[in-house]
Parts: C-alpha cells; structure tokens; sequence
C-alpha cells in the first residue's frame, strides 16, 4: 500500500512539537534482540530514528488503535508492549531505561490516539457551552434582581460547571497498570465501534448550532433541543471551524458579557 | 521508511468520517483523473480503486492545504512539496465544499488546537483548568506552549 512517505517523514522532523521523546529498546522483528533506537512521538504517530541526530527515521508505527501493555521480558526489564486489534497483527514490544520512564511512554502512547483527542475536544467544547449558558442565565437574573435588595445567595456563578461521569478521559493508570482491554474506550477498542466513542458523548449535547452570534441581548435560555448525533468532523460553521468568523465573534461577545457581569456582581455585593 | 502497513489496512476498514467516490488525480505528470473510493479516517486519506477491498494507498493529513481549485474540484498539498497537488473532483459543489471542510479538521494538530482554545477560555472565565478533573493536564499534547526547540536546524 502506498503511503506519502516524504510527507510523513517530513511531519516527524518539522517543528511542531512533538508529544514525548527519548530512548527506547525495541525489539526487532527478525533479529529478536532489542536495538536502541531515538522515538519521536507526534500525535497518533511513533517514529524511531537510529540516534536522536539522525535526519530520517527508520521507520513509524501508526498508533490508532492500539493498546498499550506492560509485558514480561528475559532480557529487559521496563518491558511494555504496543498491540493492534487486527488478525496477525503485531506486536511491537519495547524496553525503557527506567521504571519512571517506561510508565511515561505507557502513558503518553495509549492516549496518542486521534480518537482520544477528539474525545477531549468535544468534550471540552461541550463544557465552554454550558459555561457560556450559566453565565448568560445568571446575567438574566441578575438584571431582574437589580432592584431588589435582598443579596443575592452564592451563586455557583460560571465555576464548577460539573461534569458528568466522563471516566473514559481518566488516567486508566492510577488504578493500576493494566492492559487497555476491551473495558477502555481510549485506545483500545476504537475500532470495535469508533462511531460509539464520539456518539456517547453527543448523545448527551442538547445544543444544536453555535454560538450565541445573533442571541446577544435576547436574554432567554434556549429550550434544550433533543439530542442527535452529530456526524463525525461534519460539524459545519460550527465555532471550531477556522471557516467562519462565529468564532472571533463569539469570543469576543463573550469576553465583553464576562466583564459587564464581573462588574454587576461586585455591585451587588 | 518502514510503517505497519497491515495495521493501517485494518484502519482503512473501519467506518469511515466520510466516504465518496471521487475523481483522483495523482501530483505525478502525467497522472490522469481515475475514479476513486475516497474515505476519511482519522487524519488519514484512504484511497480505493471501486471495486476493491485494499485500498492502493493513504495520505497522512499532517502539515498539509486543502484548496478550492474550482467549483467541484479541491486540492491537497504537503507543504515539504507544494508543487506536488493531489487532486480530487466532486460531483456538486456542497460535496466539495464538505469535503474540505472535513479534511481541514481532519488533523491532529487542528484538534490540539481547538483542544488549547477550549482549555484556556473555560480556564479564564471559570478559573479552573477542566482537565485537572481528568489528571490529564500535564500531558505535554495538551499545553498551551511547549516551548519545545525544533529538532533539527532546518535544512540548507
């Protein structure tokens, strides 16, 4: 199968910053001792040098969809291992140089998928939302009680906006080291159901369209629309998308509501 | 330059962010327009001949510019060779226009962006980092500036 080798090789060397460098032994795949090698890792993609000055990589292994293991070794100790979901897939089994280490690369590769960060991503566009929604709520009633003397109780305001039991972005390794199996949605079963991964979290958005670019002023909270999936990376004109100006406008918007809001509530003190 | 190829044929089959039959015509000169299944997965390009169920090649989207190159048609560049366009026809403009739309969202770089924007701006009007809850906010993909030097001084 072809691939945009120059490209990809291009990508590793460039400077966009990479996620993790450093050394790792990995094992070879005829010759069965483990060779020292420079990685790069760059999203979803592990590049391996010969030595860290070395212009070209040997080589890369595509992250998306792996699972990342600890493993027993005779040799090596800080032995993990990266595999794949498919039949004959390999395994790619690599050593660290210390326990700090190899925990460091165990972590860093089972989220480097582009699956995870989309996950983050939407998640995080849907906790801006209901901030954006707290904040222009509490500007509504705060201009109703403008007149009334009572002091207004602590509102929770913008902070805390809670978060629903989103265990997936957790850290699998503070329970224990274990093999992503198939409990995990973060690297390892993606492909069982990719689209499931990015339809749970949607399932719960009630928000349909972006951004309040026409609500400024209207002051009334929007009836929640029934969930929908929303298409994988179809999100058009949405406020992420470099396309449209909602985004610069809505920021915008939002930073001149944040400060005229900052101001009633110091009054209402 | 090795990768794992059966692993990223495995990927090609997943469901895919988008799918179509398009034209493809490769950066090569003399490379003529050949009808092809085009999927989007993850920030990879797949690309098929119709009726087959390997696809012939992938394209990482990764350092690269979608351009409109007229009303049906876009283009694809890796800046390392700009001159090089991979080209691809449309059968209506909205699919043209979707299609770039989607590939221009379709890497991980443009994600970490977003993923900064979203990180900063709930941390400035809330005063809380939202990925503390996670234990995720020191993950080096995640900072706002790595402040990390290039790797290799350019070369001449």
């Amino acid at each position: 199968m072809k691939l945009n080798e120059r490209s990809v090789a291009h990508y590793a060397t460039c400077n966009s910053p990479p996620d993790k460098t450093g050394i790792l032994f990995k094992k070879g795949e005829r010759n069965t001792a483990y060779h020292r090698r420079w990685f790069i890792l760059k999203g979803n993609m592990l590049f391996y040098f010969e030595e860290k000055e070395s212009r070209e990589p040997i080589g890369v292994i595509v992250l998306e969809g792996c699972t990342v293991e600890l493993c027993e070794s005779e040799s090596e100790e800080f032995a993990f291992a990266i595999k794949f979901d498919c039949t004959k897939a390999k395994m790619y089994k690599m050593a660290a140089e210390s326990q700090a280490a190899m925990e460091s690369w165990v972590k860093a590769l089972s989220r480097a998928s582009f699956d995870y960060m989309r996950l983050v991503v939407k998640e995080l566009e849907r906790q801006l939302e209901e901030v954006q929604e707290e904040a222009r709520s509490l500007q509504i009633k705060n201009k109703q009680k403008k007149h009334q003397p009572q002091v207004q109780a602590a509102t929770p305001g913008f902070r805390g906006a809670s978060v629903t039991g989103f265990s997936q972005l957790r850290n699998p390794l503070e329970e224990e080291l274990p093999s992503l199996g198939s409990s995990s949605r973060e690297n390892g079963v993606s492909w069982n159901k990719p689209q499931s991964v990015v339809n749970g979290i949607s399932e719960g958005w009630a928000w349909e369209g972006e951004g309040d670019c026409s609500g400024k002023g209207d002051g009334f909270r929007r009836p929640p629309i029934p969930p929908r999936r929303k298409t994988v990376g179809g999100l058009l004109g949405s406020p992420v998308s470099p396309g449209t100006d909602c985004f610069s406008k809505l920021h915008d918007w939002y930073g001149k509501e944040v400060a005229e809001l900052r101001i009633e509530w110091l009054q209402g003190q | 330059m090795r990768f794992n190829e059966k692993e990223l044929i495995f990927l090609s089959r997943q469901p895919s962010d988008r799918s179509a039959e398009l034209g493809m015509r490769g950066p090569k000169r003399g490379d003529v327009v050949k009808r092809r299944l085009v999927k989007l997965i993850v920030n990879f390009l797949f690309y098929f001949r119709t009726d087959e169920e390997e696809p012939i090649g992938a394209l990482l989207l990764e350092q690269c510019r979608v351009e409109r190159e007229d009303e049906l048609v876009f283009s694809i560049v890796f800046l390392d060779e700009a001159e090089r366009k991979y080209l691809f026809e449309c059968d209506s403009r909205t699919q043209c226009v979707e299609w770039i739309d989607a590939i221009m969202k379709s890497s991980y770089e443009f994600m970490r962006k977003n993923l900064i924007f979203y990180r900063t701006e709930i941390h400035r009007l809330t005063g809380k980092d939202p990925l503390e809850q996670y234990g995720i906010s020191d993950e080096t993909r995640f900072q706002v500036n790595t402040g990390l030097p290039p790797l290799h001084p350019p070369l001449p």
